[in-house]
């Protein structure tokens, strides 16, 4: 019964969504949205995109000129849209309405993974012998709140109505991971090759994907599954349960190779046919290799210093012109550094890992917007229980809002006042930035805090001579010692340090 | 995050960590401080004030000799003459004046037009302050009968590329000259011709006479709307078809005979560096001479500080007037002010005395002078309203002012008159020639100052610290209550160690009701545009009607998401919730008040002195009534005194009490300067509805909290 309440709950705050979607969309004029350099960037801009289908429509190459630098198969799609009118409605309205949809199946998809993601974390919590614990993961439905915080988000529904393409890359993403999550190779391949060749970035989530269909979804650190393991074979006399702890190794710690294999084969599959198709498009204004040039080239050269609420074109607006190419290396070398180090910490829980690999990429993306933190944030409520002691969320939520806010004040001051300069919007995007840091570091190491008392309550459950060999001291020390992990992408940015810790804080308010 | 193993790892605290520990543990005794100082630094403005200088080296204003003389000030006053001798004869048209004006200047072969304008009556657009230009905007209540013409003459520059141009605006109303405007049309006229044959022009000059029979500002805005930004479907496409009241229009064109100078079409002159709007009040000061300024355009955005300084250097060094800008004279005699000047010019013998180097303190009558002009300074940028036509430029980004010259005796003797458009047409000469000289827009001097005196200014770096202290606090105690709300959680005996749960997401619980209650405030902001369309209602009515249905939204709005379903995950620690819903309070206050600083920082910096003290004190009365000692009674009467002032409406009968007079003010005044405020686009109509209300409101809702 109240199951079925929370269900209706869920629905009617979907259908508000929508609503409220539709709402905005029919006052394009007084919001301006698709103009905003929050919003529409020269990567998702629909503005460009229409440019790009007429500039076809005319039989010249659509990427002549710099206009559009989006991928054919999106100007198929959405092209013939911005031209239909309907009279009497507000213009782009069948683009808009692709984009609601595009959001809702993204929730429904990010509602299904995290229903998924719940029902394998709990189980492995009750293999654990953690029963409590695991009922405890099942009172909050992070699936249906990870999708609602995914649509009522004040940045998703600006993408959305703001005609920025991003909804459209984001359910690709979000496809990908429900694939993975699944156990659906040629949907997490489809999903992956897509997000690729939409927007590139995403090219990096293909460690989390296999990881993911490798050793199924989320699940707490592989040690505490041989240590409890060996506890079961060590106790038990019978040889069921003996039986039984080999299955639950197996469960927990095989590699399963098939699904990876599969997932790899099914890439190569779908991105030569993507490749096909985009060849048929442009076959006559160049080839593969102009479109390569002007759309992934465009992304990794950063040709357009247009302001956004990113870091990198005012670097680059700045920087000398025989410097240029070494800081293109070292900008998205930095992105590449993080991945080998955080998917070591974390391949146990590859989705985190995703989320992670989400943030530091629209963190130090060429052209980030909205809604690129739209998607994140979204996939931040699937860990809503693991993260539920994460530090500074005030702290993070007043700075969001803080930022969202002073962003276009600042921008209005420069553009149109003329009392202000670059400098006073660079510096939300410095602070946007710093918040992205934030959020980034204490998630992680919320959830390696959630980790450790894991493997405390699997020890309290253990006898002491077994639990010595594992949580010792050492082992809690590269625990903590991960956070340092992130110093590199502090130091292109000339970041202070980390903030004070409020738990320490609080310790000394209690003293006074 | 158990709490053993952060105190092993205590040592290693950082000395900027232990700091902000520090300030946060002792939030009380540093909120104090910190406010205090801040009022005390905001006092301090005047004597912290520098003079002003004129940073732009292109501008060199006074190098050059005038060139205005006898002959064209003659010239003017024969203009004078027959346009005031016009308004003698009975049977005159209002355009006639237009026709003659329109003569005289293609006399001095300069291009002519004439622009027809519909009056755009001021609606309710908040949404637009983010876009930047209004284009969109169509009047749509414009009507056939009332149109305005303004009459625009353009010199092209000999030397110039005709891609910049100095536009002075005379603001006169054709159906009733008063001799004021005529004399300001007159120094205009001399200085025209002076500027028609010389050489070393190197902008065109843009002479716009704006017809004020529906205000000054809108026939200037809606002339600069056509030239920076025309509409080409326009209303009076439409109109043209459907009335034919635009005959009189076609008749003025048709009436002249102008040699083919007149022209048809609307016609412009490159981006503009400068405006003038040149005003002469009737009557003046007995002493002398004097020049009135005025800067303040919409949103407190000032015009360039070199600007001003040129007009000022000009005016006091060159044609000896004396300069003026608005103060709020109530406070010229106000004892304690008087006081506080004594006192801090004591402070300034006593530091001069101890070091001769330190030259601190002013005189007490300056100070006092100072602080009256500051307070108008920052009472009119906080307002948000434009004060005179000039506020129109500063939306295209253009810097201008609006000088009105007083005379010292009548201008109705020829000879003081001729005298006095010699000494107002070479002061506007010395300024065109200075802008003239400009090689790229204004951009040298300050753009963010408030002014002193007409030679003194407080610059942006430093009026923003006494704010910084006023509203540091803030942020400090939010930590502070926010770090106790979730450490002194009462741990659940049965709990294990797990089950603290969603120990650092309490906080979500007063988000929303904050977030609510903000939302009420854009419900309330938004109220009056359905009211204004009532017809037949008096101010009071309104504002009665309009309290009521703000009460009612709160209503609703409570019982919409303040249903069972959202308490449930919170309930339990009803003890410590005022705490924590006062930190996301402080929270929210802080973001808004430095949002707005940055929009417009005079109402942030008034808002601040309002809202800080109540959002620092507020505590539930009932703990306060409880705890029985004479501290916690005086803030409890503190924080029902504050409550009430804090009010916006109590606020406005108060402030403009205390500048003005309290006789004759009852509530539809209110409604009025509200009305004043959305009609002007002020952001400041935003910040009172989104910012000030809801912070008092959910103050209030501490006070009375059931803890």
């Amino acid at each position: 019964m109240a199951k079925k309440k929370k269900v209706s709950w869920f629905w009617t705050w979907v259908i508000g969504s929508v609503v409220l979607r539709l709402i905005l969309i029919y006052f394009p004029e007084n919001l301006n949205l698709s103009s905003r350099p929050e919003v529409s960037t020269p990567l998702t801009s629909l503005r460009r995109l229409a440019e790009g289908y007429w500039l076809k429509q005319l039989s010249v190459s659509p990427y002549a000129g710099s206009m559009y630098h989006g991928s054919p198969l999106l100007l198929t799609l959405l092209g013939p849209l911005t031209v239909k009118r309907i009279e009497g409605q507000p213009d782009h309205l069948l683009c808009s309405l692709v984009f609601v949809i595009a959001d809702v199946v993204s929730a429904m998809l990010i509602c299904a993974a995290g229903g998924k993601l719940q029902v394998a974390y709990s189980s492995s919590l009750q293999l654990l012998g953690l029963r409590d614990l695991s009922e405890n993961s099942e009172l909050l439905p992070s699936g249906d709140f990870a999708a609602l915080v995914y649509l009522w988000n004040p940045f998703t529904i600006v993408a959305c109505v703001g005609l920025s393409t991003s909804a459209v890359e984001n359910l690709m993403i979000v496809l990908s991971l429900y694939g993975a999550c699944s156990g659906l190779a040629p949907l997490a391949a489809f999903g992956w090759v897509m997000a690729t060749h939409l927007s590139l970035y995403p090219a990096i989530l293909i460690i989390p994907l296999i990881l993911l269909l490798g050793y199924g979804p989320d699940a707490p650190p592989r040690k505490l599954f041989w240590q409890r393991n060996s506890l079961e074979v060590g106790t038990s006399s019978d040889i069921c349960s003996e039986e039984k702890a080999k299955n639950q190794l197996k469960v927990a710690d095989v590699f399963s190779w098939r699904p990876v294999v599969s997932f790899l084969l099914w890439t190569l599959l779908w991105s030569s046919y993507i490749l096909v198709l985009c060849s048929i498009y442009v076959q006559q204004y160049g080839g593969l290799q102009e479109l390569f040039k002007r759309t992934y080239g465009f992304i990794l050269t950063i040709q357009d210093l247009s302001p956004n609420i990113g870091v990198l074109w005012y670097f680059f607006a700045e920087v000398f012109d025989f410097f240029r190419n070494f800081f293109l290396i070292v900008f998205h070398g930095n992105i590449l550094l993080m991945l080998a180090p955080l998917a070591l910490r974390l391949n146990h829980r590859p989705c985190f890992l995703a989320f992670v690999y989400i943030v530091i990429s629209s963190m130090l993306k060429s052209y980030p917007s909205v809604g690129d933190s739209a998607l994140y944030l979204g996939l931040l409520g699937l860990f809503a229980y693991e993260l539920k002691d994460m530090q500074f969320s005030f702290f993070l939520l007043s700075g969001y809002v803080g930022v969202s806010l002073l962003s276009p004040v600042m921008h209005n001051l420069w553009i149109w006042r003329g009392t202000g300069n670059a400098n006073f919007y660079f510096a939300t995007a410095i602070a946007y930035a710093c918040l992205q840091i934030i959020l980034v570091v204490e998630s992680v190491s919320a959830m390696l805090n959630h980790d450790r008392t894991l493997t405390k309550l699997c020890a309290a459950k253990a006898p002491p001579s077994m639990v010595a060999g594992i949580s010792s001291s050492d082992y809690q020390n590269i625990l903590l010692n991960a956070a340092p992990f992130f110093t590199p992408l502090l130091l292109p940015l000339h970041f202070p340090p980390p903030f004070p810790d409020l738990t320490i804080l609080s310790l000394n308010l209690s003293k006074t | 995050m158990g709490a053993n193993e952060n105190s092993s790892a205590k040592p290693r605290v950082r000395p900027i960590v232990r700091i902000g520990i520090f300030l946060i543990s002792h939030s009380n005794i540093v909120s104090l401080i910190c406010f205090l100082a801040g009022v005390l630094a905001l006092l301090l403005l005047p004597v912290l004030a520098k003079n002003t200088y004129i940073s732009e080296n292109a501008l060199m204003p006074g190098s050059a000799n005038n060139m205005l003389s006898t002959h064209q000030v003659s010239d003017a006053s024969k203009f004078i003459k027959d346009l005031t001798d016009l308004e003698f004869r009975s049977t005159t048209s209002p355009i006639e004046s237009q026709k003659l004006i329109a003569q005289y200047m293609s006399a001095l072969d300069a291009e002519v037009t004439f622009h027809k304008f519909y009056p755009q009556f001021s609606q309710f657009h908040p949404p637009h302050f983010f876009t930047s230009s209004d284009s969109g905007l169509i009047a749509e209540n414009g009507t056939c009968s009332s149109f305005g013409i303004n009459t625009i003459g353009i010199i092209r520059a000999p030397r110039g590329d005709g891609k910049e141009a100095i536009v002075l605006v005379t603001p006169y109303n054709p159906n009733k000259v008063g001799l004021g405007e005529a004399v300001s049309l007159g120094i205009a006229y001399s200085v025209f011709s002076l500027l028609s044959h010389v050489t070393w022009l190197a902008k065109d000059i843009v002479w716009l006479v704006a017809d004020s029979q529906y205000g000054e500002y809108p026939a200037v805005a809606a002339w600069l709307r056509e030239y920076q930004a025309p509409v080409f479907h326009r209303v009076d496409e439409i109109n043209r078809e459907t009335c034919n009241a635009s005959t009189t229009f076609n008749e003025l064109g048709q009436g002249l005979y102008l040699d083919g100078k007149l022209n048809s079409d609307f016609r412009r002159a490159g981006t503009m560096a400068a405006a003038l709007v040149i005003k002469v009040a009737e009557q003046g000061n007995q002493y002398e001479d004097s020049l009135n300024i005025y800067a303040e355009a919409s949103n407190g955005q000032m015009p360039n500080l070199d600007l001003i300084n040129i007009v000022n250097y000009l005016a006091v060094h060159k044609q000896g007037l004396r300069i003026k800008v608005k103060k709020m004279w109530s406070l010229l005699d106000s004892r304690w002010l008087n006081a506080l000047g004594v006192i801090f010019e004591s402070l300034g013998k006593i530091a001069r005395s101890l070091n001769p180097q330190w030259k601190f303190g002013i005189p007490a009558t300056e100070y006092v002078e100072g602080a009256a002009t500051l307070a108008s300074s920052l009472y009119y940028q906080g307002l948000g309203v434009p004060t005179g036509p000039h506020g129109a430029f500063r939306d295209y980004q253009v810097d201008a002012i609006t000088l009105e010259i007083s005379p010292k005796v009548s201008l109705t003797k020829v000879i003081r008159r001729d005298e006095f458009i010699l000494r107002g047409g070479r002061l506007i000469e010395g300024v065109i020639r200075s802008i003239n000289n400009l090689l790229e827009k204004f951009h040298q001097s300050f753009f963010l100052y408030l002014l002193t005196s007409p030679s003194k200014f407080v610059s942006v770096g430093v009026y923003m610290i006494p704010f910084a202290l006023l509203v540091a606090p803030l942020p400090i105690l939010a930590a502070y209550l926010h770090a106790n709300a979730s450490n002194s959680t009462p741990q659940i005996p049965s709990a294990s160690e797990v089950d603290v749960r969603h120990k650092s997401w309490k906080w979500l619980n007063s988000a929303r009701k904050v977030l609510v209650t903000h939302l009420w405030g854009v419900v309330v902001s938004l109220l009056p545009l359905v009211l204004c369309r009532i017809p037949n209602t008096t101010l009071t009515l309104n504002f009665v009607l309009w309290g009521l249905l703000s009460a009612f939204s709160l209503l609703i709005l409570y019982l919409i998401l303040g249903c069972p379903i959202f308490e449930a995950a919170g309930s339990q620690h009803e003890k410590n919730k005022w705490a924590s819903l006062k930190s996301v309070t402080i929270s929210t206050t802080f973001i808004g008040l430095s949002l707005m600083s940055v929009i417009n920082f005079a109402t942030a910096e008034i808002g601040a002195l309002l809202i800080v003290p109540i959002c620092l004190l507020a505590r539930p009365l009932k703990l306060d009534i409880q705890a029985r000692s004479w501290r916690t009674l005086l803030r409890a009467s503190c924080n029902i005194a504050l409550g009430f002032v804090v009010f916006p409406p109590i606020s406005f009968v108060l402030l403009t009490g205390a500048f003005e007079d309290f006789y004759g003010i009852n509530v539809g005044d209110y409604w009025n300067w509200v009305e004043s405020l959305w009609a002007w686009n002020s952001a400041t109509y935003l910040y009172v509805g989104v910012v000030h209300l809801p912070c008092w409101a959910l103050c209030i809702h501490i006070l009375f909290h059931p803890c």
